[in-house]
């Protein structure tokens, strides 16, 4: 089984196919949707999929072949170390503590892995440590 | 008990003093009690890095061929104040770029100057008969100027407010990102370590006291603006912001890891600064003001969508409840964050313990006291005759 965040992004045309069902229906895969909106030119979803590896990889060409832009997300938002000064501002802002303060070291930690890329770190962040990786 | 600052600077001379910071004396004070801890430790250090927006710097240029009184001047498109003599400026950490929406301030140049790197200046003159030159355009550095040193109006508060927003928009402020429906807390202080919160009275701090500021040997100059005394304490402490200080250091001596510009979105530039402060422990009653923790250290939580001076403070809150990530407000758990750094706070105290240590910093006595006694005023839209 494997885990894997993925953003995908829809044409305005595909905003009314019911793509998530097909991944659930056909693929087998438990979806949590994180984030999803539809602006003028067309929709992104964010979610995490569960499921069998070889299906989420199907799942991922059935998509393509959907023109659905699939992109995996990983290390969406990155920390510059030089940057941070550990003041920990960061951390009640971010929705899913991928932003934590250790302790006793009393460092702010990011964890990638966790991060949905919202981005709600990148304008609470005073030093300007937190960035899209474009 | 008793121990006299020139003492102090005896054993630091001979190499036999006792420094701990004022983290490490509170379990030293609670295992040995405080009569013990006060005869073995000569010295206690405090530490806090923090947002400073009462921060700026003096430069002075040196003069150009043919000479010019500067009346304009920009650093890297920030203006500086420049109504002093011909090339003296002063830039302010708040001061934005210019042009639309810049994340780019005084502080950044500070901090550019600070790291070593080259800075635009530009400078116009109406030009006189002594100063005939009506513009500059021209690069400077730390290497290259006079004089660069920072004179803060406004450092190291005693203790300051937590904020949080009771209103269903985010709010961008000074005290950062505050999520709606009481979304989220703010806080900046380093609590245990914080100077001033170690010495709540000054008995030990006054004019002339020198202190660590950005990595340099600094002092402290004047009283800080909007210094008050007349503050509800608890265990002695004021339960918020309170005394302050003016200070003054050479930024030649500065290292970026302790000055560093931030920008606020929705608000703008400021500067984090490092100060550390040492405090001599004269007798028992220093030893007991040293070792408060954060449990009996307190702030108000204020709402910052009550757009007033008067902000009632929802309740008071420890800085053991504010540092363990979660406060209770009206019965939800919110989470907590810090503005300053404590990680940095800890630091500057412990580099300030090893130059006392060492033998490069010694202890002074104030050349004067601050205020005993101050409150803060307010502006009002006033007449000329009632100003007076």
């Amino acid at each position: 089984m494997a885990k894997k965040k993925f953003m995908l992004g829809f044409s305005p045309e595909l905003v009314n196919e019911a793509i998530v069902y097909r991944l659930v229906k056909d693929y087998d895969l438990k979806i949590n949707i994180l984030r999803a909106e539809v602006k003028e030119l067309g929709g992104r979803l964010l979610m995490e999929v569960d499921g069998k590896a070889s299906n989420i990889k199907d799942a991922a060409k059935y998509l393509n072949e959907c023109k659905v832009d699939v992109q995996e997300l990983a290390n969406y938002v990155e920390k510059n170390e030089e940057r941070c000064t550990h003041c920990g501002v960061c951390i009640s802002i971010c929705p899913v503590e991928a932003l934590t303060m250790e302790r006793p070291t009393w460092m702010v930690r990011y964890d990638p892995e966790k991060c949905i890329a919202c981005g709600m770190c990148i304008d609470a962040c005073p030093p300007g440590a937190m960035k899209f990786r474009i | 008990m008793k121990r006299t600052v020139a003492e102090i600077n005896q054993r630091i001379k001979d190499g036999d003093v006792v420094v701990m910071t004022a983290e490490e004396v509170i379990p030293y004070v609670q295992s040995e009690g405080v009569e013990r801890a006060a005869k073995e430790v000569d010295v206690v250090t405090t530490g806090t890095f923090g947002a400073m927006c009462s921060s700026g710097a003096f430069l002075n240029f040196g003069h150009s061929e043919p000479p010019i009184r500067m009346q304009r001047v920009t650093l890297n498109d920030v203006p500086a104040y420049a109504g002093i003599a011909a090339v003296d400026a002063y830039i302010g950490a708040t001061e934005l770029k210019q042009g639309d929406h810049s994340e780019y301030g005084g502080a950044h140049v500070i901090e550019d100057l600070i790291a070593g790197k080259p800075v635009r200046l530009k400078a116009t003159s109406n030009g006189t008969d002594c100063y005939p030159r009506k513009d500059i355009d021209t690069y400077v550095s730390l290497n290259s100027m006079n004089q660069a040193y920072l004179f803060n109006p406004r450092n190291a508060y005693q203790n300051y407010a937590a904020g949080t927003n009771s209103s269903e928009r985010t709010l961008f402020t000074y005290m950062g990102k505050l999520l709606p429906s009481y979304g989220n807390v703010t806080y900046s202080s380093a609590g245990q370590l914080s100077p001033l919160l170690n010495d709540p009275t000054m008995r030990t701090i006054g004019i002339g006291t020198r202190i660590f500021l950005g990595g340099a040997t600094g002092y402290v100059a004047w009283e800080g603006t909007q210094f008050r005394t007349n503050v509800e304490t608890s265990f002695g402490v004021p339960m918020g912001a309170a005394r302050n200080l003016a200070t003054i250091g050479d930024m030649r001596d500065m290292s970026p890891d302790f000055v560093r510009a931030l920008y606020l979105h929705g608000y703008g530039t400021t500067l984090a600064l490092g100060i550390g402060i040492p405090i001599p422990i004269l007798d028992e009653d220093m030893m007991k003001a040293v070792s408060v923790s954060d449990e009996h250290l307190f702030a108000p939580v204020v709402d910052y969508s009550v757009q007033s001076r008067n902000r009632r403070p929802i309740k008071q809150v420890s800085y053991a409840e504010l540092r363990s990530g979660r406060i209770e407000l009206f019965g939800k758990e919110v989470r907590t964050s810090s503005l300053s750094s404590y990680l940095k706070a800890r630091q500057i105290a412990e580099v300030l313990s090893e130059r006392i240590e060492n033998g490069e910093f010694t202890l002074t006595e104030p050349v004067a006291p601050l205020p005993q006694d101050r409150s803060q005023g307010t502006l009002e839209v006033r007449s000329k005759e009632d100003a007076i």
